[in-house]
């Protein structure tokens, strides 16, 4: 087999492999502009659900490399998508910039779903298959998780010249890191919505790039669900009158995220506020704490979460790659949870004010649904 | 919680001998916790009589019995013990049985002994078909409909309304013994009145077919604060119908998305929580229907399983010891993941590896056992492999499983042999579906996934191997398709059979465009974190992990089980590693049996989960840059190798590869033995049917005759006369000269000997002679034996032992020696030397204290027996038993393979082996006896029905029995000739001579022992059906007249009605006295 595209990473390090899904652009084709198949390169050691990770709003941004290596067994649903889940609003579905897998498979797949490659090609990502991704992993689990891009080979070829490679390398260390950027934008959405009108209690979503499992849980506790875009001021919040606002998951760093800390400082005290992965960053933030980006991040299906009121483990379903800083939480916010693995904090609550949040996905999708009990939790406090 | 302070003492029962479906994963288990109690400061009495443990050597635990595990001897010890707790869910079904009937005579109240690790509760609600079926109702979970039944009318009830075909499940029995599938109403009486006969509690469940449904399982652990991880997923790429033991397996599961498998994942934690195990690992089986995802709970077991052995292996996650530390009160995250060395055992393992298991059949041993698998499991060990694809996975471990497959193949039958394959669960269905992939192409898929109900995922992936071979054919050998064909897993050999290259033109092929392995760590978090414990696999054009080790040496383990090569071997290779790395030498084991405490990844400074080929062993070598490699240990797998391995440049530890095939080449040997003056059998080799008769005429019947190159006495055959020498012919018609058949004077009616011996090259220990019990002719594996001889003239036995000192001296044995003698008329034979640890070196260390195993590893780290203190001035030492008195018996699964005649002869047909200690020979014997299944009467009738020959022999023992107690019976032969000695038996009739026959009297119970002395091949046969029953039934019989007395001195020491444990550690106090 020739090779028909190839990995690049920011430090020069290339993989060859086959191409998958939307064709990727030649070397010669990337602009700032232009930057199909360019993000963070991550890994996610989940061996399944790669639908639900590929259509994560909080991979906007990253290519996403599996670790496991058989991957696109059991076909797609064509119709598969983590966010939403309001209706009439279509939202992209699949929001990695690019997919890095071992082995493709190909073959026939079950009534009603199409290939991995079918959905990847419908949605317009490029995906690139046939490389060591023990040996990526281990690299990005070394040197962290740098820009790269997935690229075509020009027809004939089978590598990339020295020169085009060069010309790759330059694209990437001018194309910026994720440490800074600011990403909810392209995938929370834009206009206010509302779901399950008729339920008891009212909670607003500030939506940073929600998982519409995320929605979805709070419905089945009878709850009626306010999505309002990530932009959307105090006052706007504070009319609905809602039991209390819920800040969502999302893509990129949460420092950068100006406004939406500011509204959630401002939210802190007047009403309950929890808050899910990138919104448990901003609540820390919100309240003079710190994040950092973390070397390699947490995106898995396996990550223990130890509850420290009881001792209790969960295995959480994770994707983040800023966590927050314990040493600079502020007086009265407390660390809820933590990983049992790197002791990072996984959840965080008020000793006086009605605020809860954590740092993985209680929603699940992928991954296990031991914490589903987090939301009934939330809505103790409103 | 840390460890529990409150108890000091645990008691641990075991497996036993190994069976079908129960095998050396508990020695796995039991092993792991035996080291994690040891080392959280607990003491451990261990109960098992099975010496080819690992788990049994002394050392391990602080007391270990092997004892009958049965309820009396288990009593007595807990008596003498007073253990706090008991740990009921490391010894398989066995252990959590025994348990119960501790539990439920209230032994265990007596002695106030807790049950940890699972509460007795607990295990009834899982192990009784009806609570648990109501239990999953309860927690909104499906089981499949069925029904508890009693009798064969209630049966044919539930099949009016479920339909055929139904499952057949007998409660409380291991392997899903007496279980079956009930296709059509005829099969309705005979199979269930099996079930019924097999459970211990006379029921049975029959319910709905699954059959064709997509069969999962999930490795489960759960601790007292409700923590739950699963720990490994599997899928069953048989489908269900057959038994999970005899499926193969891949892990994780494949073919499910997300929300299936967490569907499935949030089921079986629920069900642990609802059964109530919180404090150890569980397994849990699910069905899947394939189209409607309709979902079922098959069953669960709460305690380790083969698939938690095999779910450890798989991840690096060992569950037993986990679940040692969990039943002694830590909880998950307390554990420390020991792979990882800093990350908590609260977590699911990522794997980013498929690993795929594949079961081994004896077809060429039990063909009528085999002909389509079911709800029974019949295979007798098994391969696991890991890869970066799944073609690689599956090749790996089929060539791992060593029963002639280079990995997936096609097969050379017909068209319709290929379609029968395929629509039945037969063994080898994975081969014809390759193969019709193979002819037919894409287009054959769709079709073949209804057939064989394999999900289209897996036959897509063997058409791309099969496409691969395609081009391979048409193209030849260019370095892409290479490389590929290699990251597909394909061997040397393969990949040479389809381009028509040698193996060493493709290995000389890949050598130049540097195609080798490369290796990666199982590091249970696919990458995530750094690994610590060196456990690794192979893949190709990959990231090659992990520096060499410096001087280490690599040790050839014996693969999986098989009759002939099983635990005893694997055991020699783990404590080699104990031993060299106590020494401060580095040990690397190599093997693909996920069952064994070989591939525990703690024993070895490094583990090679790899097939045992010399390609594969050739790779290892390289990468570790080994220059020393072991093969004496592993049976006959490694020793194969050893000329190639020489000639590769590397160095065989021990004796030399010169003197190896001193001993296997014939003329060599017969040349040894002359100079040595030395008395073989007569003998002579024939390469074809002429030279047969001639040599038959020279030596003289009865000739006992051996197709060469041959596996446990495979094809062996003992010929009495011309007419059974025509259909020996007849049966191996492809007699050449580069297969010929060795003839051999059978010496009937010798004694037979073992002796396992060490040299350094100049002295001598003979750890231990043992005489069979069994008459000659019976292989070695199967006969029981006793150490020391019993009855044994002592000039014989110093022949013997001169002889092994000769014969050590002049091949200069440098390790360990194996010889088999014969006694005939006062004159000595050798029969055969085997310069390599056999299959009772664990038997002769227990019974006679002395740990052959290290002593041979201190021989080859340049410490001689002298030094050792093993020998006397005269450079020979011979060691004796610890008791008295050791017997080892046979184990055999003849109850597992339906329609074989457990008749014994000269091909081995034993899985297992036990141990009975006495300070007599009876007391040794009947516990052996008890211990291997076979409850000696002590009252009742004994039916004798023996040859002409060995009239004179039974006589006393017939009289013995008599003044015992006992009513004899015998059929009209044996009959006349017992009565004209002034014994009056009960004439009964053979099967053909009418009703009621012997049958009919064994059915309705009026038979307590057998004594029937079949002689050559056929009239052995006529006598087959008598046996059968006798094994259905569960009565003791003998097939020997040495074996009837040996019964009867069983049956004077249960009539003295003493129990007297003996251990292993007691023992070596008797012997210091």
């Amino acid at each position: 087999m020739t090779n028909q595209a190839a990995l690049v990473l920011a430090d020069g390090v290339v993989f060859y492999g086959e191409s998958f899904g939307h064709p990727a652009l030649f070397p010669d084709e990337l602009t700032l502009d232009r930057s199909l198949g360019t993000g963070e390169v991550v890994f996610n050691t989940g061996m399944c659900g790669y639908h639900e990770i590929l259509t994560d709003p909080s991979y906007a941004g990253q290519i996403v490399v599996m670790t496991y290596p058989l991957i696109g067994n059991y076909g797609s649903d064509p119709k598969w998508n983590e966010s939403g889940p309001e209706k009439g609003v279509s939202r992209k579905a699949v929001k990695a910039t690019g997919f890095v897998v071992k082995h493709l498979y190909r073959g026939p797949v079950p009534p009603g779903r199409i290939s991995l490659h079918q959905f990847l090609q419908n949605q317009q990502v490029p995906g690139i298959s046939g490389i060591d991704t023990r040996r990526l992993t281990l690299h990005l689990r070394d040197r962290g998780t740098p820009t790269g891009v997935i690229v075509r080979i020009p027809k004939g070829k089978n590598e990339l010249s020295r020169s085009q490679l060069k010309e790759v390398v330059t694209f990437l260390n001018a194309f910026p890191p994720m440490e800074g950027r600011n990403l909810i934008g392209e995938v929370g959405t834009a206009k206010a919505a509302s779901v399950h009108r008729e339920g008891g209690k009212h909670i607003v979503l500030i939506d940073c790039g929600t998982k519409a499992g995320i929605v979805n849980q709070l419905v089945t506790l009878g709850v009626r669900v306010s999505i309002l875009p990530s932009s959307v001021s105090l006052g706007e919040v504070l009319n609905l009158k809602p039991h209390g606002v819920l800040f969502s998951n999302g893509p990129g760093d949460p420092a950068v995220l100006g406004p939406q800390i500011e509204l959630c400082s401002r939210l802190i005290g007047k009403v309950p506020v929890f808050g899910i992965c990138l919104g448990h960053q901003l609540i820390a933030l919100a309240m003079g704490g710190r994040t950092f980006k973390m070397p390699f991040g947490h995106h898995g299906v396996n990550h223990p979460v130890v509850d420290l009121r009881d001792g209790r483990v969960y295995v959480t379903s994770q994707n983040h790659g800023f966590a927050v800083d314990p040493d600079t939480l502020p007086a009265g916010l407390q660390v809820w949870m933590k990983n049992a693995n790197d002791g990072t904090v996984e959840g965080l609550y008020h000793e006086e004010l009605p605020v809860r949040c954590v740092q993985f996905h209680p929603e699940a999708h992928p991954g296990p649904l031991d914490t589903l009990w987090i939301f009934k939790e939330f809505m103790n406090y409103t | 919680m840390p460890a529990r302070k409150d108890i000091q003492k645990i008691l641990l029962i075991g497996s036993g001998p190994i069976v079908i479906g129960q095998a050396c994963e508990f020695d796995y288990s039991g092993t792991q916790a035996v080291l994690a109690l040891k080392e959280e400061g607990y003491q451990v009495v261990l109960v098992n009589p099975n010496p080819a443990t690992v788990m049994t050597t002394p050392g391990l635990a602080d007391v270990v019995y092997p004892e009958p595990l049965e309820l009396g001897y288990l009593e007595e010890i807990i008596r003498l013990e007073r253990p706090d707790a008991l740990l009921p869910t490391m010894g398989g079904q066995t252990g959590l049985n025994l348990s119960i009937q501790l539990y439920e005579s209230g032994v265990l109240d007596r002695y106030g002994v807790e049950v940890i690790g699972s509460s007795i509760e607990s295990i009834q609600k899982a192990e009784d078909r009806g609570l648990f079926k109501e239990l999953i109702t309860q927690i909104g979970l499906e089981s499949p409909r069925s029904q508890l039944i009693h009798s064969i009318p209630e049966a044919r009830e539930i099949a009016r309304e479920l339909g055929f075909p139904l499952i057949v499940r007998p409660s409380f029995t291991l392997g899903g013994k007496g279980g079956s599938i009930i296709r059509e109403p005829d099969q309705l009486e005979p199979l269930i009145e099996r079930a019924l006969l097999e459970s211990p509690s006379h029921t049975a469940l029959v319910e709905e077919s699954l059959l064709g449904w997509k069969e999962f399982e999930l490795e489960v652990m759960r601790d007292r604060k409700d923590n739950a991880v699963i720990v490994c997923s599997i899928e069953n790429i048989d489908p269900m119908g057959v038994h999970t033991g005899d499926s193969i397996t891949i892990a994780p599961i494949q073919t499910l998305s997300d929300e299936e498998y967490q569907k499935m994942r949030s089921a079986a934690i629920e069900i642990l929580r609802a059964v109530g195990i919180d404090c150890g690992g569980s397994n849990v089986q699910f069905a899947l229907h394939p189209r409607t995802g309709r979902m079922v709970v098959i069953e669960m077991n709460p305690r380790v399983s083969r698939s938690s052995a095999l779910a450890s292996k798989a991840t690096g996650f060992p569950i037993a010891k986990c679940s040692a530390r969990l039943a002694v009160g830590y909880t998950l995250d307390e554990i420390v993941n020991e792979i990882t060395g800093k990350t908590a055992s609260c977590f699911e393992p990522a794997l980013d590896y498929c690993a795929v298991k594949i079961p081994r059949f004896e077809l060429e041993k039990f063909p009528e056992s085999y002909r389509e698998l079911g709800t029974q499991m019949k295979s007798v060990g098994e391969s696991l492999a890991l890869g970066r694809t799944f073609q690689e996975a599956l090749n790996k471990a089929i060539r791992a499983a060593e029963f002639g497959f280079e990995g997936l193949e096609e097969l050379t039958v017909s068209r319709e042999e290929l379609e029968r394959m395929v629509t039945t669960l037969h063994p080898r269905k994975i081969f014809a579906a390759y193969t019709l992939l193979k002819q037919q192409g894409e287009s054959v898929l769709e079709e073949l996934a209804k057939k064989t109900a394999y999900d289209p995922f897996f036959l897509y992936e063997m058409l791309q191997q099969a496409e691969l071979e395609h081009q391979l054919s048409r193209k030849g050998i260019t370095p892409e398709l290479l490389r590929q064909a290699k990251a597909y897993g394909l061997s040397d050999r393969r990949i040479g059979k389809l381009t028509g290259l040698s193996v060493e033109e493709v290995f000389a092929k890949r050598t130049k465009e540097g195609i080798h392995r490369t290796y990666h760590f199982v590091d249970t978090c696919a990458g995530e974190f750094e690994a610590t414990t060196p456990y690794f696999y192979s893949s190709h054009g990959e990231i090659d992990e992990g520096k060499p080790l410096e001087n280490p040496v690599v040790i050839l383990s014996s693969g999986p089980n098989r009759i002939g090569q099983g635990l005893e071997f694997d055991t020699c290779c783990t404590l080699a590693s104990f031993a060299f790395r106590s020494l401060g030498r580095k040990a690397i084991m190599v093997n693909s049996n996920p069952e064994t405490v070989s591939t525990d990844y703690n024993v070895s400074d490094r583990l090679y989960l790899e097939p045992l080929t010399l390609e594969d062993v050739r790779e290892i070598l390289k990468k570790e840059q080994a220059k020393q490699v072991i093969v004496q240990l592993g049976g006959q797998t490694p020793l194969n190798m050893a000329e190639a391995l020489e000639r590769e440049g590397y160095e065989i530890v021990g004796t030399s590869v010169a003197s190896i095939n001193a001993t296997e080449d014939r003329g060599l040997f017969a040349q040894l033995m002359n100079q040595l003056g030395l008395r073989q059998p007569r003998n002579s080799m024939a390469s074809n049917p002429e030279e047969i008769w001639r040599a038959v005429k020279q030596i003289g019947y009865p000739v006992l005759l051996r197709p060469s190159y041959v596996l446990g006495g495979r094809s062996m055959f003992i010929a009495y006369s011309d007419d059974e020498l025509k259909e020996f012919l007849q049966r191996h018609p492809q007699i050449t000269a580069e297969r010929p058949v060795l003839v051999d004077q059978f010496l009937e009616d010798a004694f037979e000997y073992d002796v396992d011996a060490l040299s350094d090259g100049e002295n001598v220990y003979i750890g231990g002679i043992m005489e069979h019990i069994e008459a000659a002719g019976i292989h070695s594996g199967d006969s029981a034996c006793v150490f020391p001889p019993y009855k044994s003239e002592p000039e014989i036995l110093q022949e013997m032992i001169e002889a092994t000192v000769k014969i050590a001296r002049s091949i200069q044995v440098k390790g360990f020696l194996n010889i088999q003698f014969a006694a005939k008329d006062g004159l000595l034979y050798v029969l055969e030397v085997n310069p390599r640890a056999s299959r009772t070196v664990p038997f002769i260390s227990k019974a006679s204290g002395v740990n052959l195993v290290e002593s041979a590893v201190k021989i080859w780290s340049g410490i001689d027996l002298k030094t050792q203190g093993l020998v006397r001035e005269n450079g020979i030492g011979v060691g004796t038993c610890i008791t008295g008195w050791a017997v080892k018996e046979a184990m055999f699964s003849f109850d597992r393979l339906s329609d074989v005649d457990p008749i014994l002869g000269p091909e081995m047909k034993s899985t297992g082996e036990v141990i009975g200690l006495g300070e007599s020979f009876g007391e040794a014997f009947a516990k052996a006896e008890l211990s291997a299944g076979t409850i000696l009467p002590t009252k009742g009738k004994v039916f004798i029905t023996v040859h002409e020959n060995d009239r004179k022999a039974i006589l006393p023992i017939a009289k013995e029995l008599e003044a015992l107690g006992f009513q004899i019976a015998a059929t009209r032969g044996t009959a006349d000739y017992l009565f004209q000695h002034g014994i009056f038996p009960e004439v009964i009739l053979k099967i053909h001579e009418g009703s009621p026959n012997i049958l009919d009297h064994m059915r309705a119970g009026r038979i307590q022992l057998l004594i029937n002395t079949p002689l050559g091949k056929y009239s052995q046969r006529e006598d087959g059906y008598m046996r059968i029953e006798a094994v259905k039934r569960k009565i003791p019989y003998t097939t020997t007249t040495s074996a009837a007395a040996a019964a009867l001195e069983g049956i004077r020491y249960l009539l003295e009605e003493r129990r007297v444990p003996k251990s292993f550690n007691t023992a070596f106090a008797f012997k210091k006295q």
